[in-house]
Protein backbone atom coordinates (compact mmCIF):
# COMPACT_ATOMS: atom_id res chain seq x y z
CA UNK A 1 0.00 0.00 0.00
CA UNK A 2 1.16 4.11 -0.25
CA UNK A 3 1.54 4.91 3.29
CA UNK A 4 -1.51 7.27 2.58
CA UNK A 5 -2.66 8.50 6.37
CA UNK A 6 -5.85 7.36 5.29
CA UNK A 7 -5.57 4.34 4.21
CA UNK A 8 -5.84 1.23 6.86
CA UNK A 9 -2.82 -0.17 8.49
CA UNK A 10 -2.20 -3.36 6.74
CA UNK A 11 0.04 -4.29 9.44
CA UNK A 12 -2.82 -4.21 12.22
CA UNK A 13 -4.73 -5.82 10.08
CA UNK A 14 -2.67 -8.52 9.45
CA UNK A 15 -1.97 -8.68 13.38
CA UNK A 16 -5.41 -9.02 14.44
CA UNK A 17 -6.12 -11.74 10.92
CA UNK A 18 -3.16 -13.96 12.95
CA UNK A 19 -4.62 -13.43 16.26
CA UNK A 20 -7.89 -14.91 15.09
CA UNK A 21 -5.78 -17.44 13.48
CA UNK A 22 -3.97 -18.39 16.57
CA UNK A 23 -7.30 -18.39 18.37
CA UNK A 24 -8.44 -21.08 16.21
CA UNK A 25 -11.40 -18.92 15.09
CA UNK A 26 -10.88 -19.40 10.78
CA UNK A 27 -12.03 -21.94 8.79
CA UNK A 28 -8.35 -21.57 6.93
CA UNK A 29 -9.10 -18.59 4.85
CA UNK A 30 -8.36 -15.14 6.91
CA UNK A 31 -11.21 -13.75 8.34
CA UNK A 32 -12.49 -10.47 9.34
CA UNK A 33 -11.58 -9.41 12.81
CA UNK A 34 -14.80 -8.49 14.74
CA UNK A 35 -14.77 -5.67 17.17
CA UNK A 36 -17.69 -4.88 19.35
CA UNK A 37 -18.82 -1.96 17.10
CA UNK A 38 -18.96 -3.88 13.99
CA UNK A 39 -21.05 -6.74 15.55
CA UNK A 40 -23.69 -3.96 16.91
CA UNK A 41 -23.72 -2.76 13.38
CA UNK A 42 -25.29 -6.43 12.49
CA UNK A 43 -27.75 -6.53 15.52
CA UNK A 44 -29.42 -3.21 14.18
CA UNK A 45 -30.49 -5.17 10.88
CA UNK A 46 -32.62 -7.45 13.02
CA UNK A 47 -35.36 -6.88 15.76
CA UNK A 48 -34.31 -10.24 17.31
CA UNK A 49 -32.74 -9.53 21.29
CA UNK A 50 -28.98 -10.74 20.75
CA UNK A 51 -29.56 -13.10 23.51
CA UNK A 52 -31.82 -15.24 21.70
CA UNK A 53 -30.92 -19.01 21.23
CA UNK A 54 -31.33 -19.86 17.52
CA UNK A 55 -30.39 -23.60 18.02
CA UNK A 56 -29.28 -25.34 21.09
CA UNK A 57 -27.23 -29.16 20.41
CA UNK A 58 -27.92 -30.90 23.67
CA UNK A 59 -25.62 -33.37 22.66
CA UNK A 60 -22.47 -31.09 22.49
CA UNK A 61 -23.93 -28.61 25.57
CA UNK A 62 -23.67 -25.94 23.11
CA UNK A 63 -25.48 -23.40 21.61
CA UNK A 64 -26.18 -20.29 19.11
CA UNK A 65 -27.76 -17.37 20.03
CA UNK A 66 -28.36 -14.04 17.72
CA UNK A 67 -25.09 -12.03 19.39
CA UNK A 68 -22.95 -15.32 18.50
CA UNK A 69 -24.00 -15.40 15.09
CA UNK A 70 -23.44 -11.42 14.27
CA UNK A 71 -19.90 -12.25 15.25
CA UNK A 72 -19.39 -15.06 13.09
CA UNK A 73 -21.16 -13.22 9.64
CA UNK A 74 -19.21 -10.71 10.70
CA UNK A 75 -15.79 -12.78 10.49
CA UNK A 76 -17.17 -14.33 7.43
CA UNK A 77 -16.81 -10.93 5.01
CA UNK A 78 -21.05 -10.43 5.66
CA UNK A 79 -21.71 -6.96 5.05
CA UNK A 80 -24.32 -6.25 8.27
CA UNK A 81 -26.97 -6.09 5.68
CA UNK A 82 -26.95 -9.76 4.86
CA UNK A 83 -27.22 -11.09 8.61
CA UNK A 84 -31.22 -11.29 8.15
CA UNK A 85 -29.97 -13.74 5.49
CA UNK A 86 -27.55 -15.55 7.65
CA UNK A 87 -30.58 -15.52 10.98
CA UNK A 88 -33.03 -16.70 7.70
CA UNK A 89 -30.74 -19.27 6.37
CA UNK A 90 -29.90 -20.84 10.03
CA UNK A 91 -33.95 -20.86 10.45
CA UNK A 92 -34.43 -22.02 6.87
CA UNK A 93 -32.11 -25.34 7.07
CA UNK A 94 -33.18 -26.34 10.49
CA UNK A 95 -36.17 -27.23 9.29
CA UNK A 96 -34.63 -29.93 7.30
CA UNK A 97 -34.68 -32.55 9.43
CA UNK A 98 -30.96 -34.09 9.01
CA UNK A 99 -29.90 -30.99 9.58
CA UNK A 100 -31.79 -31.67 13.68
CA UNK A 101 -30.91 -34.50 13.72
CA UNK A 102 -27.04 -34.82 13.61
CA UNK A 103 -26.67 -34.14 9.74
CA UNK A 104 -23.84 -31.20 10.03
CA UNK A 105 -21.55 -33.84 11.66
CA UNK A 106 -22.00 -36.03 9.12
CA UNK A 107 -19.38 -38.15 7.12
CA UNK A 108 -21.08 -36.76 3.79
CA UNK A 109 -20.09 -33.69 4.57
CA UNK A 110 -23.36 -32.11 3.45
CA UNK A 111 -23.44 -28.67 1.69
CA UNK A 112 -26.08 -26.37 2.84
CA UNK A 113 -27.10 -24.93 -0.26
CA UNK A 114 -29.00 -21.48 0.60
CA UNK A 115 -31.66 -20.07 -2.59
CA UNK A 116 -32.93 -16.23 -2.62
CA UNK A 117 -35.82 -14.72 -4.29
CA UNK A 118 -37.35 -11.62 -4.08
CA UNK A 119 -36.35 -7.89 -4.87
CA UNK A 120 -33.16 -8.20 -1.38
CA UNK A 121 -31.85 -10.35 -4.13
CA UNK A 122 -31.23 -7.02 -6.04
CA UNK A 123 -30.92 -4.86 -3.39
CA UNK A 124 -28.08 -6.39 -2.41
CA UNK A 125 -26.27 -7.26 -5.22
CA UNK A 126 -26.87 -11.25 -5.05
CA UNK A 127 -25.22 -12.80 -8.14
CA UNK A 128 -28.30 -14.62 -9.73
CA UNK A 129 -27.08 -15.19 -13.37
CA UNK A 130 -23.42 -15.99 -14.47
CA UNK A 131 -21.12 -18.37 -12.15
CA UNK A 132 -23.52 -18.56 -9.29
CA UNK A 133 -21.39 -21.34 -8.08
CA UNK A 134 -18.40 -19.99 -9.05
CA UNK A 135 -17.20 -17.16 -6.93
CA UNK A 136 -17.20 -13.79 -7.13
CA UNK A 137 -20.03 -12.30 -5.51
CA UNK A 138 -19.88 -11.05 -1.62
CA UNK A 139 -22.94 -11.94 -0.34
CA UNK A 140 -23.02 -15.20 -2.19
CA UNK A 141 -19.59 -16.24 -1.00
CA UNK A 142 -20.03 -14.92 2.52
CA UNK A 143 -23.64 -15.94 3.99
CA UNK A 144 -22.93 -19.65 3.55
CA UNK A 145 -18.98 -19.01 5.16
CA UNK A 146 -21.00 -17.58 8.15
CA UNK A 147 -23.05 -20.84 8.97
CA UNK A 148 -19.94 -22.65 8.28
CA UNK A 149 -18.50 -20.24 11.06
CA UNK A 150 -21.13 -21.13 13.15
CA UNK A 151 -20.93 -24.49 12.94
CA UNK A 152 -17.24 -24.46 14.24
CA UNK A 153 -17.29 -21.54 16.66
CA UNK A 154 -20.55 -21.67 18.29
CA UNK A 155 -20.99 -25.49 17.99
CA UNK A 156 -17.37 -26.68 18.58
CA UNK A 157 -18.26 -29.01 15.71
CA UNK A 158 -14.49 -28.86 14.24
CA UNK A 159 -13.00 -31.43 11.18
CA UNK A 160 -11.75 -34.51 12.22
CA UNK A 161 -13.48 -34.43 16.22
CA UNK A 162 -17.31 -33.44 15.97
CA UNK A 163 -16.84 -32.66 12.16
CA UNK A 164 -16.83 -36.23 10.91
CA UNK A 165 -16.67 -35.65 6.89
CA UNK A 166 -15.22 -38.74 5.09
CA UNK A 167 -14.11 -36.15 1.78
CA UNK A 168 -17.16 -33.28 1.97
CA UNK A 169 -18.84 -31.32 -1.01
CA UNK A 170 -16.37 -29.45 -2.74
CA UNK A 171 -17.11 -25.20 -1.96
CA UNK A 172 -18.73 -27.13 0.87
CA UNK A 173 -19.55 -23.30 2.94
CA UNK A 174 -19.74 -21.30 -1.19
CA UNK A 175 -23.35 -22.49 -1.88
CA UNK A 176 -25.70 -19.20 -2.19
CA UNK A 177 -27.16 -17.71 -4.96
CA UNK A 178 -30.40 -16.09 -5.95
CA UNK A 179 -33.23 -17.05 -8.54
CA UNK A 180 -32.98 -15.51 -12.12
CA UNK A 181 -36.80 -15.10 -11.62
CA UNK A 182 -36.63 -12.23 -14.67
CA UNK A 183 -35.47 -15.52 -17.00
CA UNK A 184 -37.40 -18.07 -15.27
CA UNK A 185 -40.24 -19.07 -17.25
CA UNK A 186 -41.76 -20.53 -13.97
CA UNK A 187 -42.65 -18.91 -10.99
CA UNK A 188 -39.79 -18.55 -7.96
CA UNK A 189 -39.11 -20.94 -5.64
CA UNK A 190 -41.05 -18.66 -2.64
CA UNK A 191 -43.87 -18.46 -4.04
CA UNK A 192 -44.11 -22.22 -4.72
CA UNK A 193 -43.86 -22.43 -1.38
CA UNK A 194 -46.49 -20.41 -0.53
CA UNK A 195 -45.53 -16.74 -0.26
CA UNK A 196 -46.58 -13.70 -1.77
CA UNK A 197 -45.18 -13.03 -5.03
CA UNK A 198 -42.42 -9.61 -4.29
CA UNK A 199 -41.19 -11.48 -0.97
CA UNK A 200 -37.92 -11.64 0.13
CA UNK A 201 -37.38 -14.71 1.28
CA UNK A 202 -35.03 -17.81 1.07
CA UNK A 203 -34.90 -21.41 1.27
CA UNK A 204 -32.07 -23.72 2.52
CA UNK A 205 -31.26 -27.64 2.66
CA UNK A 206 -28.60 -29.71 2.87
CA UNK A 207 -27.09 -31.38 -0.08
CA UNK A 208 -24.87 -34.23 -0.68
CA UNK A 209 -23.76 -33.92 -4.52
CA UNK A 210 -23.34 -31.69 -7.21
CA UNK A 211 -23.34 -32.60 -10.93
CA UNK A 212 -23.48 -30.91 -14.13
CA UNK A 213 -26.14 -31.83 -17.28
CA UNK A 214 -24.32 -29.91 -20.19
CA UNK A 215 -26.91 -30.38 -23.18
CA UNK A 216 -27.09 -28.00 -25.67
CA UNK A 217 -28.08 -30.97 -28.52
CA UNK A 218 -31.08 -30.84 -28.77
CA UNK A 219 -34.12 -29.60 -29.04
CA UNK A 220 -36.43 -32.16 -27.69
CA UNK A 221 -38.02 -31.92 -24.44
CA UNK A 222 -38.31 -35.81 -23.89
CA UNK A 223 -34.63 -36.04 -24.94
CA UNK A 224 -33.71 -33.52 -22.46
CA UNK A 225 -35.66 -34.87 -19.34
CA UNK A 226 -33.94 -37.91 -20.25
CA UNK A 227 -30.36 -36.86 -19.62
CA UNK A 228 -31.92 -35.12 -16.51
CA UNK A 229 -33.10 -38.47 -15.59
CA UNK A 230 -29.85 -40.30 -16.14
CA UNK A 231 -27.79 -37.87 -14.27
CA UNK A 232 -30.32 -38.06 -11.49
CA UNK A 233 -30.98 -42.03 -11.53
CA UNK A 234 -26.89 -43.10 -11.42
CA UNK A 235 -25.99 -45.04 -8.27
CA UNK A 236 -23.15 -43.66 -7.11
CA UNK A 237 -24.59 -40.95 -4.77
CA UNK A 238 -27.82 -43.87 -3.83
CA UNK A 239 -28.24 -44.61 0.00
CA UNK A 240 -31.20 -45.29 0.41
CA UNK A 241 -35.02 -45.50 -1.36
CA UNK A 242 -36.91 -42.42 -1.39
CA UNK A 243 -33.78 -40.14 -2.22
CA UNK A 244 -34.99 -36.41 -2.65
CA UNK A 245 -32.93 -34.48 -5.17
CA UNK A 246 -33.12 -31.39 -7.62
CA UNK A 247 -32.19 -29.47 -10.50
CA UNK A 248 -30.69 -26.13 -10.64
CA UNK A 249 -32.19 -25.25 -14.09
CA UNK A 250 -30.30 -23.05 -16.18
CA UNK A 251 -32.58 -20.59 -18.16
CA UNK A 252 -32.26 -21.98 -21.74
CA UNK A 253 -33.50 -25.76 -20.40
CA UNK A 254 -35.96 -24.00 -17.89
CA UNK A 255 -37.40 -22.30 -21.15
CA UNK A 256 -37.30 -24.93 -23.52
CA UNK A 257 -39.08 -27.13 -21.72
CA UNK A 258 -41.90 -23.99 -20.51
CA UNK A 259 -41.87 -23.67 -24.20
CA UNK A 260 -43.10 -27.25 -24.67
CA UNK A 261 -45.80 -26.92 -22.35
CA UNK A 262 -44.18 -28.11 -18.71
CA UNK A 263 -45.36 -26.23 -16.07
CA UNK A 264 -42.75 -26.73 -13.27
CA UNK A 265 -45.23 -29.63 -11.63
CA UNK A 266 -44.96 -31.27 -14.52
CA UNK A 267 -41.12 -31.46 -14.71
CA UNK A 268 -40.80 -33.13 -11.49
CA UNK A 269 -43.66 -35.75 -12.24
CA UNK A 270 -41.94 -36.84 -15.07
CA UNK A 271 -38.69 -37.29 -13.40
CA UNK A 272 -41.06 -38.88 -10.81
CA UNK A 273 -41.99 -41.37 -13.13
CA UNK A 274 -38.46 -42.33 -15.01
CA UNK A 275 -35.84 -41.50 -11.96
CA UNK A 276 -34.63 -44.96 -10.90
CA UNK A 277 -33.04 -48.35 -12.01
CA UNK A 278 -33.84 -51.43 -12.23
CA UNK A 279 -32.95 -54.20 -9.79
CA UNK A 280 -30.42 -55.53 -12.50
CA UNK A 281 -28.50 -52.18 -12.40
CA UNK A 282 -28.62 -51.90 -8.97
CA UNK A 283 -27.27 -55.07 -8.31
CA UNK A 284 -24.49 -54.55 -10.80
CA UNK A 285 -23.03 -51.95 -8.17
CA UNK A 286 -23.94 -53.67 -4.60
CA UNK A 287 -27.22 -51.72 -4.08
CA UNK A 288 -30.15 -53.99 -5.00
CA UNK A 289 -30.86 -53.11 -1.03
CA UNK A 290 -32.24 -50.03 -1.78
CA UNK A 291 -35.30 -52.01 -3.68
CA UNK A 292 -39.06 -52.43 -1.76
CA UNK A 293 -38.46 -54.62 1.10
CA UNK A 294 -34.72 -55.00 0.61
CA UNK A 295 -32.47 -55.39 3.71
CA UNK A 296 -30.74 -51.71 3.79
CA UNK A 297 -27.54 -50.55 3.36
CA UNK A 298 -25.69 -53.86 2.33
CA UNK A 299 -26.07 -55.65 -1.25
CA UNK A 300 -29.21 -58.33 -0.90
CA UNK A 301 -28.89 -61.83 -0.19
CA UNK A 302 -30.05 -64.15 -3.13
CA UNK A 303 -33.35 -64.58 -0.86
CA UNK A 304 -33.96 -60.96 -0.73
CA UNK A 305 -33.45 -60.15 -4.14
CA UNK A 306 -36.59 -58.63 -6.18
CA UNK A 307 -37.06 -59.61 -10.32
CA UNK A 308 -34.15 -58.09 -12.00
CA UNK A 309 -36.65 -56.04 -14.73
CA UNK A 310 -38.29 -54.69 -11.45
CA UNK A 311 -37.93 -50.77 -11.72
CA UNK A 312 -37.17 -49.21 -8.40
CA UNK A 313 -37.78 -45.31 -8.89
CA UNK A 314 -36.06 -43.13 -6.44
CA UNK A 315 -37.90 -40.29 -5.99
CA UNK A 316 -41.41 -40.83 -4.21
CA UNK A 317 -43.57 -36.62 -4.45
CA UNK A 318 -43.19 -33.64 -5.54
CA UNK A 319 -42.16 -31.78 -2.36
CA UNK A 320 -38.97 -34.10 -2.83
CA UNK A 321 -37.99 -32.21 -6.02
CA UNK A 322 -36.62 -28.31 -5.35
CA UNK A 323 -36.60 -27.07 -8.62
CA UNK A 324 -34.82 -24.22 -9.40
CA UNK A 325 -33.82 -21.69 -12.38
CA UNK A 326 -30.28 -19.77 -12.11
CA UNK A 327 -27.40 -18.60 -14.32
CA UNK A 328 -26.63 -17.02 -17.40
CA UNK A 329 -28.30 -18.04 -20.41
CA UNK A 330 -25.28 -17.98 -22.47
CA UNK A 331 -24.93 -21.96 -22.89
CA UNK A 332 -27.34 -24.87 -21.57
CA UNK A 333 -26.04 -26.03 -18.63
CA UNK A 334 -27.62 -27.09 -15.77
CA UNK A 335 -26.74 -28.44 -12.43
CA UNK A 336 -28.39 -31.90 -10.74
CA UNK A 337 -28.20 -31.86 -6.61
CA UNK A 338 -28.97 -34.38 -4.18
CA UNK A 339 -30.37 -33.17 -0.99
CA UNK A 340 -28.78 -34.63 2.03
CA UNK A 341 -31.88 -35.57 3.93
CA UNK A 342 -35.19 -33.96 3.46
CA UNK A 343 -35.88 -30.51 2.25
CA UNK A 344 -38.79 -28.57 4.38
CA UNK A 345 -40.19 -27.16 0.88
CA UNK A 346 -40.58 -24.13 2.81
CA UNK A 347 -39.25 -20.54 2.42
CA UNK A 348 -38.25 -18.59 4.92
CA UNK A 349 -39.09 -14.56 4.76
CA UNK A 350 -36.52 -12.24 5.39
CA UNK A 351 -36.40 -9.58 7.44
CA UNK A 352 -36.17 -5.84 6.17
CA UNK A 353 -36.90 -3.75 8.83
CA UNK A 354 -33.19 -2.51 9.28
CA UNK A 355 -32.38 -2.89 5.31
CA UNK A 356 -35.38 -0.46 4.91
CA UNK A 357 -33.82 1.95 7.31
CA UNK A 358 -30.39 2.26 6.09
CA UNK A 359 -32.31 3.23 3.08
CA UNK A 360 -33.75 5.97 4.90
CA UNK A 361 -37.43 3.98 3.79
CA UNK B 1 -21.18 -48.02 24.11
CA UNK B 2 -19.43 -50.15 20.85
CA UNK B 3 -17.90 -47.66 17.90
CA UNK B 4 -16.32 -48.64 14.76
CA UNK B 5 -12.40 -47.68 15.56
CA UNK B 6 -12.61 -45.22 12.84
CA UNK B 7 -14.59 -43.08 15.09
CA UNK B 8 -12.30 -42.88 17.77
CA UNK B 9 -11.11 -39.44 18.07
CA UNK B 10 -15.10 -38.56 18.20
CA UNK B 11 -15.57 -40.76 21.07
CA UNK B 12 -13.29 -39.55 22.83
CA UNK B 13 -14.12 -35.95 22.43
CA UNK B 14 -18.01 -36.79 23.17
CA UNK B 15 -16.80 -38.29 26.65
CA UNK B 16 -14.96 -35.33 27.16
CA UNK B 17 -17.68 -32.65 26.43
CA UNK B 18 -20.10 -34.71 27.87
CA UNK B 19 -18.36 -34.65 31.36
CA UNK B 20 -16.81 -37.67 31.31
CA UNK B 21 -12.87 -37.81 30.27
CA UNK B 22 -11.76 -41.37 30.38
CA UNK B 23 -14.92 -42.82 29.74
CA UNK B 24 -14.68 -46.56 28.66
CA UNK B 25 -15.98 -47.76 25.37
CA UNK B 26 -15.64 -50.81 23.21
CA UNK B 27 -14.15 -50.59 19.64
CA UNK B 28 -14.72 -52.73 16.28
CA UNK B 29 -12.72 -53.02 13.09
CA UNK B 30 -14.33 -50.50 11.03
CA UNK B 31 -15.91 -50.88 8.32
CA UNK B 32 -19.31 -52.03 9.44
CA UNK B 33 -21.90 -50.56 7.09
CA UNK B 34 -21.28 -53.69 4.58
CA UNK B 35 -21.47 -56.62 6.78
CA UNK B 36 -23.61 -59.27 6.09
CA UNK B 37 -25.91 -60.90 9.40
CA UNK B 38 -23.74 -63.68 9.85
CA UNK B 39 -20.19 -61.28 9.92
CA UNK B 40 -22.27 -59.12 12.41
CA UNK B 41 -22.85 -62.33 14.03
CA UNK B 42 -18.78 -62.89 14.09
CA UNK B 43 -17.87 -59.54 15.63
CA UNK B 44 -20.51 -59.46 18.03
CA UNK B 45 -19.16 -62.98 19.50
CA UNK B 46 -15.86 -61.27 19.20
CA UNK B 47 -16.57 -58.41 21.48
CA UNK B 48 -19.03 -60.33 23.72
CA UNK B 49 -16.40 -60.91 26.29
CA UNK B 50 -14.80 -57.36 26.61
CA UNK B 51 -18.63 -55.95 27.02
CA UNK B 52 -19.32 -58.34 29.97
CA UNK B 53 -16.45 -57.32 31.45
CA UNK B 54 -17.13 -53.74 30.98
CA UNK B 55 -19.80 -54.35 32.70
CA UNK B 56 -19.12 -55.95 35.86
CA UNK B 57 -15.75 -53.34 36.18
CA UNK B 58 -15.86 -49.61 37.56
CA UNK B 59 -16.08 -47.16 34.71
CA UNK B 60 -12.25 -45.75 34.98
CA UNK B 61 -11.22 -48.06 36.60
Amino acid sequence: MSGDAASPDPDAARDAIEYCYEKGWTDGLPVVPASEALVNEFLEHTSRSPDEVLWRMDHLGRECTVHTAAINAAMAGCLPEYFPLVLAAWDAVMRDRAAKGGGWQSTSGPAPLIVVNGPIRHDLEINCTGGIFAGGFRPNATIPRALGLMLRNAFGVLPHVFDQTTQGIPGRWSICFGENEEESPWEPLAVETGLEPGTSALSCTLTRTYEFVDNRHTQDPEQLLNDFADTLSRTGSLIFRGQSAGVVFCPEHAQMLAGAGYAKADVKDWFIEHVGRTEAELRRAGKDAVSEGGPGARSASESERAPADTFTPYLSGRKDIPIIVAGARNAAISMVFRVFGEWSNTSVEIERMAVAAAKGG
Amino acid sequence: MICSDAFHATAQAMADVRGAPGYRYLTTPHPVAGLTPEQVRERAENVAAEVANMLTKDQGA
